[in-house]
């Protein structure tokens, strides 16, 4: 067993593209973790997803054995975070496992708005945090002035902080000799009963529910009853060990350790992320604190194409609930796409990346409806709904008052563009709160309605500033506001799933540019397809697709057949990719028109 | 694949031969046939003689079997010489049975015949003459990367007159870089006046692995410029006497082109020469074959005669409806309903929810004798032949 001394558990705080993954590699190459051989880019983004967009979506862990300079043995417990504002939820979970987090700060960007967000859960959740500054082999990098940022805009000491590149491997064993000193080890008693929190879970099709586990007292073998401490349901330990990241089987994990359980939980929610595991026959007095319940913010219908597949999106949307406790789910019903579920997410990207997985590991082809927030209502007979489905919304005459969500967003960019983000900010209905020059960099804070925000705000930010700016936000409150459900009518016809929530003084223009973008995303049809955009029975903008006027091929003499079945069968693909609504064939594109709205302009 | 019942393939359809010339003086940047630009030392003697040695390796797929209509195509099969031609259909005849006055037709292009031609091509036994005219208009021409004015294609069609040659087709295109409904009436106006037997005018499309599908020509006209076009050229040629009985083919009473009303109505061929697909029942193993030959020249007069043969191959029988209809359907009189199970050798119950289907959708006319698509499914061919694919 490994002294307690003897192990440093820890994760990387980090924005996107400061290079954690790298840094996270070249530990685990320093300390042997894989071979060469093994060694593929960024191990630690194991899903697909992960590695095509460069960043880190679920928590991941590594145990590295580190020999110090002095000859003393430890055992490093690294667990991974995510980076972007979406997942904040996970940091702080990744972070509980923790008793130390390094900072890692681009030397040539600086500090990013992400950053100072993860960095404050850190010390809040009592964590020592260290900071790094990456990628000092660039020309542009320049730590003496992300060094003054640090301690201006976090207000941690950074002067001592290690310069490193992790994608050299300069000053990677300064910074692992810096973080055995600096993070404290775990303290615990393995005597005593046990407690072990769960991390993460997730179904893995072969061994069943695995869970990532930091056990904080006592010691759990295998064999072993346990109990998870929720359900007050036991189960025998199958299988107890580490990631190095292979997984890789020991007999027991005591007080300090992080590592995997796998027992013989068969359904998908038997082992919650954020319970507490204990002993069936020596249980702990009480469960550990576990996570803050996360509130889903947007929300968007997901359907099948093929309406026979209702069922596997149910079972796909549970099992990925199993490790991502802030998807949402429930049954819905829309007259233009039959059965689905209504789903909650964090955020944009949290939502594009649980449709991505359903699609690609579950094959399941689906249609989005556009996003939405939640909105207030309160009746005329005085009773509060909550409203995350804009067809849901009682009518007019039934409502006394409807109030959006409302965030304080905080946003970290360099002075020069200052005025692009205000313009963008004003342009977004958002109210000023402060504004704060630190270093060359300036914290703009505003108030925002949550609704502008999912629509498109990340990527316009990121246009407006070449990529510079970036964004933290939290939720503040509910607030009245002039809004109204824009509908679009399909040949006469409402379709339930194109309705949106708008504020009435964008009603017009959302309405014409929806009803053009409809045009645009619209096939032609074998006939005339009208598209209106309407507010109440109050047509405020009218379109035309004209009718294709045929589909043939010119030519067809006995040769090659093969070559124009298959631009049939293409043809037919695509159609069955669509959405019939009516007679009219909608593609699922155009169930998210009112994201691409604006967009190329 | 799932073995399958033999088909119920009681009698042979009808046979036709299809002999393909691979190169050409240019090739033009829209077409995608198997051509290949035109070596100064054609090795006609080599060409010929493969063609035949094709021919009598199919032999025994058809023993018996007279053929109806032999079709030269390219390429452009007016290159080869007269005598070389004279000795290939000489060699066909020995090796196959012609029915009398089989329509024998040979493609050309107007820029490649010097008009003392044909008449020794009359006399070598062509008697239906397909000329690539595409336009009259100089200007429509060269982006087309036409070789020959439209002075020369008239002079061809008269030539050709001259030298006796009774069956003429004019090959003609529209949806012309800049083309209008007036200047593609115009050359449909000189067409019928030079009073052809025979009108093939189809729209010029952008076929994948072409020039053009790389780089489109400037100007194309849009869709509903090509329905106005299209309308108002249908509704010419029908005055003059053309009688549309294909989605492009148009002709006077009786002068339909027996060859392609064979291959629309699923009958066999057999296809010699490079690239050439042929399509074959074969009663006793109960499946329909294609054929295919490699589509190089080189490639081909490289190879023995057994390896010229890239592919052979049943047809699935799931996809044996689609492509029965791929073809049939394109005829606008349609087919009679018993020459499904006749080409096909599947029951029409395999069908008939599909047929159902298509007649609700107003794409097909079902009667007891006859299928035909309507005008609403035949403009949309592709969408309707669509519904026969297998899921």
């Amino acid at each position: 067993m490994t002294d307690l001394k003897r192990i440093r558990n820890f994760s990387i705080i980090a924005h996107i593209d400061h290079g954690k993954s790298t840094l996270a590699d070249r530990f685990i190459q320093y300390c042997g973790g894989l071979t060469d051989r093994e060694m593929s880019e960024q191990v630690l983004d194991s899903m697909d997803l992960e590695k095509e967009r460069g960043i880190t979506i679920k928590a991941q862990s590594v145990t590295l054995t580190y020999t110090a300079p002095e000859g003393d043995s430890y055992q490093l417990n690294f667990i991974d975070t995510p980076g972007h504002v979406d997942f904040s939820y996970e940091v702080s979970r990744s972070l509980s496992a923790c008793e130390g987090a390094l900072l890692v700060v681009d030397s040539s960007q600086g500090v990013e708005a992400q950053s100072v967000a993860n960095c404050y859960t850190a010390i809040d959740q009592g964590l020592e945090v260290v900071p790094v500054l990456n990628k000092i082999d660039l020309p542009a990098a320049d730590p003496d002035r992300v060094i003054d940022e640090i301690e201006e805009i976090i207000g941690i000491e950074a002067h001592e902080a290690v310069r490193v590149s992790a994608k050299t491997g300069i000053g990677i064993p300064d910074l692992l000799a810096d973080l055995v000193k600096r993070i404290p080890p775990p303290e615990g008693d393995p005597q005593a009963p046990l407690q072990a929190l769960i991390i993460d879970s997730w179904f893995d099709n072969y061994l069943g529910v695995v869970s990532l586990v930091r056990v904080k007292q006592g010691t759990l073998r295998r064999k072993e009853k346990m109990l998870v401490m929720s359900s007050g349901r036991t189960y025998q330990v199958d299988r107890l060990g580490i990631f190095t990241p292979k997984m890789q089987d020991t007999e027991l994990l005591a007080a300090g350790a992080v590592g995997f359980v796998i027992s013989s939980i068969k359904e998908i929610d038997g082992a919650p992320v954020g319970d507490t595991i204990t002993h069936a026959d020596r249980p702990a007095p009480k469960a550990l604190p576990g996570f803050q319940q996360v509130q889903p913010r947007v929300f968007a219908g997901l359907f099948p194409i093929n309406a026979e597949n209702y069922e596997d999106l149910r079972e796909a949307l549970g099992k990925l609930r199993l490790n991502d406790a802030a998807l949402f789910y429930e049954p819905e019903t829309s007259q233009a796409l039959g059965f689905g579920f209504r789903c909650g997410f964090l955020g944009m990207l949290h939502m594009e990346i649980v449709q991505e997985r359903l699609e690609r590991e579950y094959d399941l082809d689906l249609i989005s409806t556009a996003p939405t927030v939640v909105y207030e209502v309160e009746t005329t007979k005085g009773e509060l709904v909550r409203v995350d489905n804009p067809s849901n919304l009682p009518p007019v005459n039934q409502i006394a008052e409807i109030r959006e969500p409302i965030i304080s967003a905080n946003i970290l960019l360099p002075q020069e563009y200052v005025g692009n983000v205000i313009t963008l900010c004003v342009e977004k209905r958002g109210v000023q709160k402060g504004m704060q020059y630190m270093g060359r960099q300036v914290q703009l804070t505003y108030e925002l309605p949550l609704n502008e925000v999912v629509l498109d705000f990340f990527d316009r930010l990121k246009s407006v500033s070449r990529g510079y700016a970036s964004l933290e936000y939290s939720f503040k409150r509910f607030q009245a506001a002039e809004l109204v459900r824009l509908d679009i009518l399909v040949n006469s016809e409402k379709v339930d799933a194109l309705s949106i929530i708008v504020h009435r003084d964008q009603s017009q223009t959302r309405g014409r540019e929806l009803a053009d973008k409809m045009r645009e995303l619209i096939p032609r049809q074998m006939f005339d397809v009208a598209i209106q955009a309407a507010i109440g029975s109050h047509i405020i903008a009218r379109t035309n697709i004209k009718a294709l006027r045929k589909n043939v091929l010119a030519k067809c003499y006995g040769g090659d057949v093969s070559r124009k079945r298959k631009l049939l069968e293409k043809q037919k693909a695509g159609k069955k990719r669509m959405k019939q609504v009516g007679a009219v064939e909608i593609p699922q594109d155009a169930f998210f028109a009112v994201l691409h709205v604006g967009k190329d302009k | 694949m799932d073995p399958s019942p033999p088909l119920q393939l009681r009698v042979n359809p009808p046979l036709s031969l299809y002999i393909h010339f691979p190169w050409c003086v240019r090739k033009c940047p829209y077409c995608d046939f198997n051509s290949h630009p035109l070596p100064t030392d054609l090795p006609e003697q080599a060409f010929v003689d493969a063609l035949l040695a094709d021919l009598e390796a199919d032999l025994p797929t058809v023993w018996g079997r007279p053929v109806g209509s032999l079709f030269f195509g390219g390429g452009t099969p007016s290159l080869l010489s007269p005598e070389a031609l004279d000795r290939l259909l000489q060699g066909i005849r020995a090796l196959i049975p012609l029915v009398p006055l089989a329509e024998i037709t040979l493609e050309a292009n107007p820029g490649t015949l010097e008009a003392g031609r044909f008449a020794e091509l009359r006399a070598a036994g062509i008697n239906r003459l397909s000329i690539g005219v595409q336009s009259f208009n100089n200007a429509a021409l060269a982006p087309l990367g036409r070789i020959h004015s439209g002075e020369e294609a008239r002079a061809a069609v008269e030539a050709a007159r001259r030298a006796g040659i009774e069956n003429l087709n004019l090959d003609l295109m529209f949806g012309l870089p800049g083309q209008t409904p007036a200047s593609a009436l115009s050359d449909l106006r000189i067409a019928t006046d030079l009073a052809p037997e025979h009108i093939s005018w189809y729209q010029l499309t952008l076929e994948p692995n072409t020039p053009f599908a790389h780089t489109p020509p400037p100007a194309l006209p849009d869709e509903d410029q090509l329905v106005a076009i299209q309308e108002a050229g249908e509704a010419h040629l029908a005055a003059a006497g053309y009688g549309q009985y294909e989605v492009s083919a148009y002709a006077r009473a009786g002068w339909q082109c027996r060859h392609n009303r064979n291959y629309w109505l699923f009958g066999d061929y057999l296809g010699i020469g490079p690239g050439a697909h042929g399509k074959l029942t074969s009663p006793a193993v109960g499946c329909i074959e294609r054929t295919r030959r490699v589509a190089h020249p080189n490639d081909y007069l490289a190879r023995s005669v057994p390896q010229r043969l890239a592919e052979r191959s049943p047809i699935a029988v799931d996809l044996l409806p689609f492509e029965f209809m791929l073809n049939a359907l394109r005829l606008k009189e349609g087919f009679p309903l018993a020459l499904f199970a006749d080409r096909t050798g599947l029951s029409p119950a395999t069908i008939a929810p599909t047929l159902q289907a298509a007649e609700q959708k107003g794409m097909l006319q079902v009667t007891a004798e006859r299928i035909a698509p309507t005008l609403h499914g035949w403009r949309f061919l592709n969408d309707l032949i669509a519904l026969f694919l297998p899921d």
